[in-house]
């Protein structure tokens, strides 16, 4: 059940700003806020890696 | 070709008019206009235009030379304009302002709190409401000492400041002098750009929309100096839309920069992410007595009558208060009011005598009139003797009465009234200790017989309220008149959302200034001799306020979440809970239903009558007759008309009192007779404005109808005038005039405006026509000649006529398309279904959190509509698809109101949808019992995978396999699928370093959508909140409901292939097939005619108009006059016969099997299908194993816990009446809780064998068991019982009850 790669562990994870959509880095404990305009709300970006399914 | 164009326009002459143009299909008009195919107008607007296809005299179309004028309309799709809009929304207009003024009564309400619509700037309701709340007044206690502790404290009098202050100490006086509430803000700390806060990121986050309110506090202590200081009221909830939120007035593009919808309706306020909407609700007509007999008057108490008035007071800050007269049996009338849900009872009288000096002959004349002027009268009318007057008998009854009442001796002058009054409902008003008798009078007299129009008004008015009150109650007594129906709009107005949120502030505001006065008295009494009581220091009056919780808001948020109402008082409404609901967004037709929705109320719910559930005829125009659920709330809860308004203006309505008297209305005096028969009293709000004959009260209603239309001398539109005529034994005459709010008004068209010209003979108009538009009330409207269409205006009786026969019918049922085909409950059932069906529910699905959402993929707009579809700009909200429907009874899988689907109209995209569910994860609560908005550092949790807590060892990490679905983060990819049991989302605990891996527990496989990392408005908040969407997808499955907009539901039985469908001469294969039997009884003809107006309008590429009340049949009717109007079978036939199809719809069809053509042709076309929310996949049930209940081992219920089915006692009769009990033995016992037990046989007891080891089963045969009371495992045998029996048989053992099994038989 391992599709394509795996994302390596140090990579950091990039979510993106409901506000200004700008990328932000966010680490853990971190507070959410963007740092381009302070939103309180962030999306996590689809993921990169391959998506498949059993087409039926 | 043209559709019917607006209004009561003939379509046949319409038709035969484009028959001489050309004789080309109709893609020949598809040069004409294309947009704004039709006229609508618009009626509620100012500057309406004139409607010239509008006729009065019933004449026909085709020789009015404006009609001629008109390009016949291609009623387009207008898919050029949306698209347009689409990209460029428009940057100051609003999209489409007729649907967003459907909430207008909730916003204006709710802003009418702070700037009401006629009043100068900055004066709301709430102004009025603290004005109304007051002053309180408290003491210290801290008099003159006095020398002996135990003496009686001394007596002083009351008013004079200096003996006061000695017996009662230091005065504090406390009121509020201002209220504010600002726009939702975000506290400074949170560094965001914009310092506003949105409705979006309300919902998103899943909080409360609130605004900072703030009080102003005033206090003077011994009448010395005013201070004055501001308190935070806390946070409250505003409403959306309305002028307090950040969203007011946007236009879309900005609306949608704010992740809103473009249409959205507003008027809901956010509580925790959740849209809630105050319910409108019916209450009685204001400042109108109303003649009630109800039996259960009779049982308040001896000599009770059930003779009742009822008069409902409003004050100026909309709070009510209801007073009831009642007839006693020795003539006496009291007065009932009650006050902080407390019943009193005042002799009429009394306080008659309190407001105005008067001696008794003067009531007597008030009342019953003069006799001198009576016999006067008498000449010329009909002979209303005095001997058989029975106003003046009831009155001297009265009066006499009142001689008998014990304290009447010490209540001769007004004064001595007063006095009294004071004296005795000082404790009931909990007013200032020292105020007098005299002051605390007049207070009760202010407050509980409030003035229609504002304090300190003239107390005669209230006077004279009373007196018609009571000639009303007199009348009504003695069987002059008839009682009023409490349940017809008639007597009734709404109570606006707004105004109710401003009564429930008001209270919590007054409530905080009564808990003031509760601290200063328990303060006083704290520490004998060294109470902390000290008015004069600054710090103990700052104290003093902080004490009491001034969290006006947390209460009001309360009321939005629960719709519970926590009052004192009672706000004078008979519930109190049920007034907010969910403003659900399962599509976009139940959207808009709440805010059109009217309850009756929930005391009315338990009622077992039904005669509050009628639908009556004053309720034309106002609310849908076709609108109402079936089932338990029928009746109960209504809907507004699309056309019905509610009045949220507040009009000076001195112009017209200056009018009537004008018109020469005077203020009555005792020399006029007050016979109704001879003159008849005209009202304004509640004032009585004088008395005049029946004739003169007409004219006078007639000229302020003309000058309300023609808006001279100031007469406002809003005034609604209501005649009573004289009438035998009807209800009581008299002119009855309105201006308040809350009233629901319609706009018709006023006809006083035309003349019939002598020439022509035609109706033609004088003066500005364009301002012949007239809202009605519903008092009034009882009263007038309205008609509904041209044809039905009778010359001189006539005086307005609709707009649109379809005026009467709220949004929803107007977008039935041929409603006025169908028999009337299947209308009822299509406005129910098309608030369950999966369609569109919102335009930004992205910024959604809402807990389900249902959305279809493949959403069409209809090619069959009625013109309000546009109107109201429905398209952009499609509800289901364009489906070829061929009514034959095909392979069987179409009985019972089945219905196939092609498989290839599947494959195509029928009726597919999705559902999103969201969920929110607070770590807060996964932590244990925190609270949420508990301090998010406090939380020993974070999410992710892996730990870097040092010795966590192997539980810091996870599994590989986890990992295919999480990300470092802990949060699932978005687009994973999961199944049950899959890796969902992860947490640290930080403490231990383990990691938690929390699993996805449905059977229902789906997709995560979105993943949202929410902060807190601080942005200092680490993650501990986040919000998960996920994509369950749903394509039709056998087994889910579909419905057309005729009430006609049916399940999917079968997916068949396309190759085995039946299908036409020119190869077109149904999407669906329906049974014929689905219509000989339920008469839906208006199915039929959509079929085949749908299939015409698919063929000529074209919209239908499918607007009721514009087709019909020839009629002659009985005066001879010809009534033309095409039947809706010949102008679609004639379109289809123009595509080269069947006139009438029918097709030779071919069977897909066998390939021979059907022996009859096939009724097909194109119906516009809806797929409901109803769905299998939410519904199967099925369990061969699962769970059991722990205490009789029997299967658990419910769906969720995979339980079972209960087979119960009518299921258990039928096996039995069919002889096959043996299936008992299976389903009650093998398949349920079969288990075996030893038994005594000796004792026939199960219970007391006891096996060693103990257990209460048969585990194995080598036990050793003994029978506890026979003392020995002789007659030990093992049986097989349900094991509730043997639950039954401990049961009964506790209670005493031996349970012995014979098991010798």
């Amino acid at each position: 059940m391992d599709h394509g790669t795996r994302r390596p562990q140090n990579e950091p994870i990039l979510y993106v700003c409901g506000e200004c959509g700008a990328d932000n880095e966010l680490k853990p404990k971190e507070p959410i806020r963007c740092t381009n305009c302070g939103y309180r709300i962030m999306y996590k970006k689809r993921t990169k890696r391959m998506v498949q399914f059993e087409a039926r | 070709m043209a559709p019917p164009a607006g209004g009561p326009v003939s379509p046949h002459a319409e038709t035969q008019r484009s028959h001489k143009k050309s004789g080309k299909a109709s893609a020949s008009s598809a040069k004409g206009k294309s947009t704004g195919s039709w006229d609508d107008e618009d009626a509620t607007r100012e500057g309406m235009r004139h409607h010239s296809d509008m006729m009065l005299d019933g004449d026909s179309g085709d020789s009015d030379p404006e009609g001629l004028s008109h390009a016949a309309p291609l009623y387009s799709f207008s898919t050029l304009e949306r698209q347009m809009t689409a990209i460029a929304p428009s940057p100051s207009e609003p999209e489409c302002p007729d649907f967003t003024d459907l909430s207008a009564p909730h916003i204006e309400s709710f802003n009418a709190l702070f700037q009401m619509q006629g009043e100068q700037d900055d004066v709301g309701l709430l102004t009025y409401a603290i004005r109304d709340v007051g002053k309180r007044v408290f003491y210290d206690g801290f008099g003159v000492p006095q020398e002996d502790a135990n003496a009686p404290p001394k007596s002083f009098t009351k008013g004079d400041a200096e003996s006061r202050r000695a017996v009662l100490g230091n005065k504090l006086e406390i009121w509020f002098s201002d209220v504010r509430l600002s726009r939702p803000t975000l506290p400074d700390s949170s560094l965001s750009a914009t310092p506003q806060l949105f409705p979006s990121e309300c919902r998103e986050r899943g909080v409360s929309y609130k605004g900072r309110m703030q009080v102003k506090v005033s206090w003077r202590i011994n009448d010395g100096q005013l201070n004055e200081v501001w308190k935070e009221g806390g946070g409250v909830p505003v409403m959306i839309k309305s002028a307090k939120c950040n969203l007011h007035a946007l236009p879309p593009t900005k609306l949608i920069q704010r992740h809103e919808d473009p249409t959205d309706l507003g008027a809901v306020f956010l509580v925790n992410g959740i849209e809630r909407l105050i319910r409108l609700l019916i209450v009685p007509r204001r400042h109108h007595p109303t003649a009630l007999i109800r039996p259960s008057f009779g049982k308040r108490g001896e000599k009770y009558t059930h003779y009742g008035v009822a008069l409902r007071l409003v004050r100026r800050d909309e709070s009510a208060q209801t007073i009831t007269l009642h007839y006693l049996d020795d003539g006496a009338v009291t007065l009932r009011f009650s006050w902080r849900k407390q019943e009193y009872v005042v002799p009429v009288v009394l306080i008659l005598r309190a407001l105005e000096e008067c001696s008794d002959r003067d009531l007597f004349e008030k009342i019953a009139g003069t006799p001198a002027n009576r016999r006067g009268a008498s000449k010329g009318a009909a002979d209303p003797s005095a001997a058989s007057d029975p106003l003046s008998t009831h009155t001297e009854l009265l009066l006499r009465s009142w001689r008998d009442t014990p304290f009447s001796g010490r209540c001769r002058t007004r004064a001595e009234c007063v006095r009294f009054l004071g004296e005795r409902f000082h404790v009931m008003l909990g007013t200032d200790p020292g105020a007098t008798d005299e002051e605390v009078g007049k207070e009760f007299l202010e407050r509980v017989l409030v003035s229609g129009d504002s304090h300190g008004a003239d107390t005669s008015e209230r006077f004279e309220m009373l007196i018609l009150a009571i000639q009303k109650l007199f009348l009504l007594a003695s069987g002059l008149i008839a009682q009023d129906n409490p349940d017809s709009p008639a007597n009734q107005e709404l109570l606006l959302g707004g105004f109710l949120y401003g009564g429930i502030l008001k209270e919590k505001l007054a409530d905080w200034l009564d808990a003031i006065g509760l601290q200063v008295g328990v303060d006083k009494r704290l520490l004998k001799g060294k109470t902390p009581v000290n008015f004069e220091d600054a710090k103990y009056v700052t104290r003093l306020f902080g004490r009491p919780s001034a969290d006006f808001g947390r209460k009001l948020e309360y009321f939005l979440a629960t719709g519970n109402l926590v009052s004192n008082t009672g706000l004078d409404l008979p519930q109190t809970s049920g007034f907010t609901v969910v403003a659900e967004r399962l599509n976009h037709l139940r959207y808009l239903s709440h805010f059109r929705s009217v309850h009756r109320g929930a005391f009315f719910a338990e009622l077992k009558t039904t005669t509050v559930r009628k639908l009556v005829p004053e309720a034309w125009g106002f609310l849908c007759p076709v609108h109402t659920p079936d089932g338990a709330p029928c009746g109960l809860l209504n809907h507004l008309a699309h056309k019905c308004q509610v009045v949220t203006r507040w009009v000076d309505s001195s112009a017209v009192a200056r009018g009537a008297a004008e018109l020469g209305v005077r203020r009555a005096t005792p020399l006029e007779p007050a016979d109704p028969r001879v003159t008849v009293p005209v009202c304004l709000d509640g004032k009585v404005l004088g008395r005049v004959t029946p004739e003169h009260a007409q004219r006078v209603r007639d000229v302020l109808r003309f000058w309300k239309v023609t808006r001279q001398r100031g007469i406002p539109l809003d005034l609604e005038l209501a005649l009573v005529p004289l009438s035998d034994r009807g209800l009581m005459p008299g002119l009855f005039m309105f201006t308040s709010p809350a009233r629901m008004v319609r706009p018709v068209r006023y006809l006083g405006l035309t003349r019939i010209d002598s020439n022509s003979g035609k109706r033609v108009p004088v003066g500005d026509e364009n301002r012949s538009l007239d809202l009605i009330g519903t008092f009034e409207q009882v009263f007038m000649d309205v008609a509904c269409l041209p044809r039905d205006v009778v010359p001189g009786v006539t005086t307005h006529i609709d707009y649109n026969p379809t005026d009467m019918l709220s949004v929803v049922a107007n977008l039935t398309p041929f409603s006025d085909f169908n028999q009337s409950p299947r209308n009822m059932y299509q406005c129910q279904m098309g608030k369950q069906t999966m369609g569109t529910p919102v335009l930004n699905f992205g910024y959604r959190t809402d807990n389900k959402l249902y959305r279809l993929y493949t959403g069409q707009s209809p090619i069959v509509r009625p013109k309000l579809y546009d109107k109201y700009d429905i398209d952009s909200y499609p509800n289901g698809i364009n489906a070829v429907v061929a009514v034959i009874a095909y392979t069987g899988y179409d009985m019972e109101d089945a219905m196939i689907i092609c498989k290839g109209a599947h494959e195509r995209g029928f009726g597919h949808g999705v559902i999103y569910k969201s969920e929110f994860v607070d770590l807060a609560v996964e932590a244990g019992g925190m609270r949420k908005g508990a301090s998010t550092k406090a939380i020993p949790f974070h999410f992710g995978v892996s730990s870097n807590v040092p010795g966590a060892g192997k539980r810091g990490g996870v599994d590989a396999k986890v990992m295919n679905f999480l990300d470092q983060d802990g949060l699932p990819h978005i687009g994973t699928k999961l199944s049950d049991g899959d890796p969902y989302y992860a947490y640290v605990d930080e403490t231990t370093g383990a990691v938690k891996v929390v699993r996805y527990k449905s059977l229902e496989d789906s997709y995560v959508d979105e993943v949202r990392l929410l902060g807190d408005e601080t942005g200092k908040a680490p993650l501990t909140r986040v919000h998960i969407k996920l994509r369950i997808p749903r394509q039709p499955v056998i087994g889910d409901k579909f419905s057309s907009r005729h009430g006609q539901k049916g399940v999917c039985s079968q997916k068949y292939p396309q190759v085995d469908m039946p299908f036409s001469e020119s190869g077109i294969v149904p999407d669906v097939i329906i049974n014929p039997h689905a219509f000989p009884s339920r008469m839906t003809i208006g199915m039929f005619v959509e079929s085949l107006a749908g299939k015409a309008g698919a063929m000529h590429g074209m919209a239908q108009d499918a607007t009721p009340f514009v087709f019909g049949e020839e009629i002659d009717e009985e005066s001879g006059q010809k009534v033309e109007k095409l039947s809706a079978a010949d102008y679609f036939g004639d379109q289809l016969q123009k595509a080269g199809y069947n006139y009438h719809g029918n097709e030779p069809m071919y069977s897909g099997i066998t390939g021979k053509e059907f022996k009859a042709d096939i009724y097909i076309g194109v119906v516009y299908y809806q797929r409901l929310r109803h769905m299998v996949s939410d519904k199967y049930q099925v369990r061969t194993v699962g769970p059991v209940h722990n205490l009789t081992q029997q299967p658990v219920k419910g769906r969720k816990r995979a339980g079972g089915i209960r087979f119960g006692e009518m299921e258990r009769d039928s096996l039995l009446a069919h002889g096959t009990s043996f299936l008992l033995q299976d389903r009650l016992m093998n398949c349920s809780d079969y288990s075996q037990s030893y038994i005594c046989k000796t004792c026939g007891s199960i219970l007391t064998p006891s096996p060693h080891p103990p257990s209460t089963m048969v585990t194995s045969r080598r036990e050793r068991v003994t029978c506890g009371t026979c003392k020995s495992s002789k007659g030990i045998d093992t049986v097989a019982i349900p094991y509730v029996f043997r639950y039954l048989a401990t049961e009964l053992l506790a209670m005493n009850i031996k349970l012995t099994l014979d098991t010798k038989s």
